[in-house]
């Protein structure tokens, strides 16, 4: 028999094959944009081995895995919000599931989907088509896929406090999209963290945001030793349960104050 | 903890060791945003919000037993839907004290809530893209329900309430009323023991409305199931409940039998009368006289109070005195009386 929550993550899993069309467009769309991040840093490059340091080959490896696993960390930031603004947050409450459970069941449900039918198409056109580095090592691979997990974590937990305002703001779009522009510059996806200035690099060591992608990446790159990785793993995890803990106390707070909308 | 505490003493105080519901004291405010009309209203309320307390439930308690079926009515806006929401722990009470079934609802949900079945009217707890069959099946394995008990109940629901035409059929399919019945359904499939209906029978036609009622009298008496039911529709309460509270205003203003509040405040009788030929009829004491018909003056209509005037001393003044053809005796509807009720005119 299926477990609540494991019957939760299949059914995300199942209804996300509903909306064939979307989906193929969202691979197109993976793919598009890792074609103009290739051309953007081949103009750059313009033929150098290297710029401080860093090979083109390295600068693409971290856009195709930055960009494809962004394909696969989509946290529905509209999870709460959506529920609350309809009112079907009544319906949701009365099963005997954990609120919280279910809703990081549903998400991954539906990230395990995007990695068999996004992620790995995905990789496979961009591995082909503009090349990237192979894994430093075994252990490496393995500590990488580890490491991307807790990124995955780290990711949920932001969207999880930022979606607890919506117990507050009815409507959470901005404050949404602010943090959807802090995650895509400050992460590394788009401007690798390599290039970023001193100051910048200083302020970001006290942000979860480059634990996302960034920490993963490196490591699968073989830029880490293995006590450097054991660091950055642990303040992936400092991070996911700092960030949680400022949601579920904001979820404290807001369940009490709950109102249902319409009835 | 404390509170839990204090729940225990009170239940020992009133005693009903099968008070199953016990309510006491419950308010809840809600603050509304409250904003003028238009663009001035509309900057206003950016540079300073004003926030009005609306107090949608009001000092209530009341007590509920193992197998009791209480109907819960009043205006719209007169805080059922809160209390029901209370009540199923969706909601927390700003003060007062609710305990069902031995559960703080608010402090114990997610073990609580396996207990309950709740229905609400105006939302939907099937999943809109899948066949209804499949949103049992996800009920099934969230309530953890034996494959044996599933399948009894579903069949036996499935033929209470004529489903199996639309169970493979996709929600967003189906009428409102074959969406009301799957919406039961799921409710009840993990067999609880409490069961709250908000507006269950809200834009059914009759044919279903009577299928519901039916359906939910049944469990009722079968299976002595204890439920709460709040509706707008008369005729729902006198075909299933025996006990009637009405609330108005966030407050309760009636709590008893259905034919008590005709008891109460139904002591108004009138007697419609049709005699041989248009007549004058002399005044009578206490009693008030109404053509019935402005083009026939031999239909008229006496109206009176029960404990002034006797019926049958009335009816031989009148047969004595008068030629009559017809005579009927009628009493207010109850839902004349709820009306009265909630205009605030007998209370």
């Amino acid at each position: 028999m299926l477990t609540p929550y494991l019957a939760f993550a299949r059914k995300s899993f199942l209804g996300r094959s509903a909306y064939r069309f979307n989906h193929f467009m969202g691979i197109l769309n993976t793919i598009v944009q890792i074609f103009i991040f290739w051309e953007i840093y081949q103009a750059l490059y313009h033929g150098r081995g290297e710029i401080d340091g860093v090979t083109m080959s390295m600068v693409t490896t971290n856009f195709v895995f930055s960009i494809c696993l962004g394909a696969v960390f989509t946290v529905d930031d509209f999870y709460l919000p959506y529920r609350i603004g309809n009112g079907s947050i009544a319906t949701e409450l009365l099963l005997p599931v954990n609120f919280k459970g279910r809703m990081l069941a549903d998400n991954l449900g539906n990230a395990v989907f995007q990695l068999v039918f996004h992620f790995i198409p995905a990789l496979f056109v961009a591995a082909v088509v503009v090349g990237i580095d192979t894994p430093y090592s075994f252990p490496m691979f393995v500590l990488f896929i580890f490491s991307a997990l807790l990124g995955y974590g780290v990711l949920w937990s932001i969207s999880f406090a930022v979606q607890m305002s919506s117990f507050w703001l009815i409507n959470v779009w901005s404050i949404v999209t602010i943090k959807n522009v802090f995650v895509n510059v400050l992460s590394g996806s788009m401007i690798p963290l390599w290039f970023m200035p001193d100051w910048m690099d200083s302020i970001m060591r006290f942000l979860p945001f480059s634990s996302i992608y960034f920490t993963p990446v490196q490591i699968y790159l073989g830029e880490l030793s293995y006590r450097e990785i054991g660091e950055k793993c642990m303040i992936q995890i400092i991070w996911i349960f700092l960030i949680y803990l400022l949601g579920n106390f904001l979820w404290e707070r807001g369940k009490k104050k709950l109102v249902v909308q319409g009835g | 903890m404390k509170d839990f505490i204090k729940v225990n003493n009170s239940s020992q105080i009133t005693g009903g060791s099968d008070c199953i519901i016990k309510v006491q004291n419950v308010s809840k405010i809600f603050k509304i945003s409250r904003r003028a009309a238009g663009i001035p209203g509309m900057l206003a309320n950016m540079i300073a919000p004003k926030y009005e307390k609306k107090q949608a439930v009001k000092d209530i308690s009341f007590d509920i037993e193992q197998g009791e079926m209480v109907g819960f009515i009043g205006p719209n806006g007169a805080g059922k839907s809160t209390m029901i929401k209370m009540l199923s722990g969706i909601l927390c009470p700003d003060s007062g004290e609710i305990q069902v079934a031995r559960y703080i609802p608010y402090r114990q949900r997610k073990e609580y809530v396996q207990n309950i079945g709740v229905v609400f009217g105006q939302k939907s707890q099937l999943q809109w893209d899948l066949p209804v069959i499949d949103s049992f099946e996800l009920l099934k394995a969230i309530y953890r329900i034996p494959e044996s008990d599933y399948k009894k109940n579903l069949n036996r629901f499935i033929e209470m309430l004529h489903m199996s035409e639309f169970l493979n059929r996709p929600v967003r399919q189906l009428s409102l009323g074959q969406r009301m019945r799957a919406d039961i359904v799921a409710a009840l499939l993990h067999s609880p023991k409490i069961v709250f209906f908000d507006e269950p029978t809200i834009g059914v036609d009759v044919v279903g409305k009577e299928t519901i009622r039916n359906f939910i009298c049944e469990l009722n008496t079968q299976d002595n199931v204890s439920m709460i039911f709040t509706t707008h529709d008369m005729q729902d309460i006198e075909k299933t409940c025996k006990r009637l509270i009405i609330i108005d205003k966030g407050s309760k203003v009636y709590d008893g039998s259905l034919l008590g509040i005709r008891e109460k405040y139904g002591t108004t009788r009138q007697l419609d009368v049709e005699f041989n030929r248009d007549i004058e009829i002399a005044p009578i004491e206490h009693v008030q006289i109404q053509q019935l018909d402005e083009t026939d003056g031999r239909k008229k209509r006496f109206i009176f109070e029960n404990q002034e005037v006797q019926i049958d001393e009335l009816m031989n003044h009148l047969l004595s005195n008068y030629g009559i053809r017809d005579i009927n005796v009628s009493e207010p509807e109850i839902e004349a009386l709820i009306r009265k009720i909630y205009n605030g005119e007998v209370l």
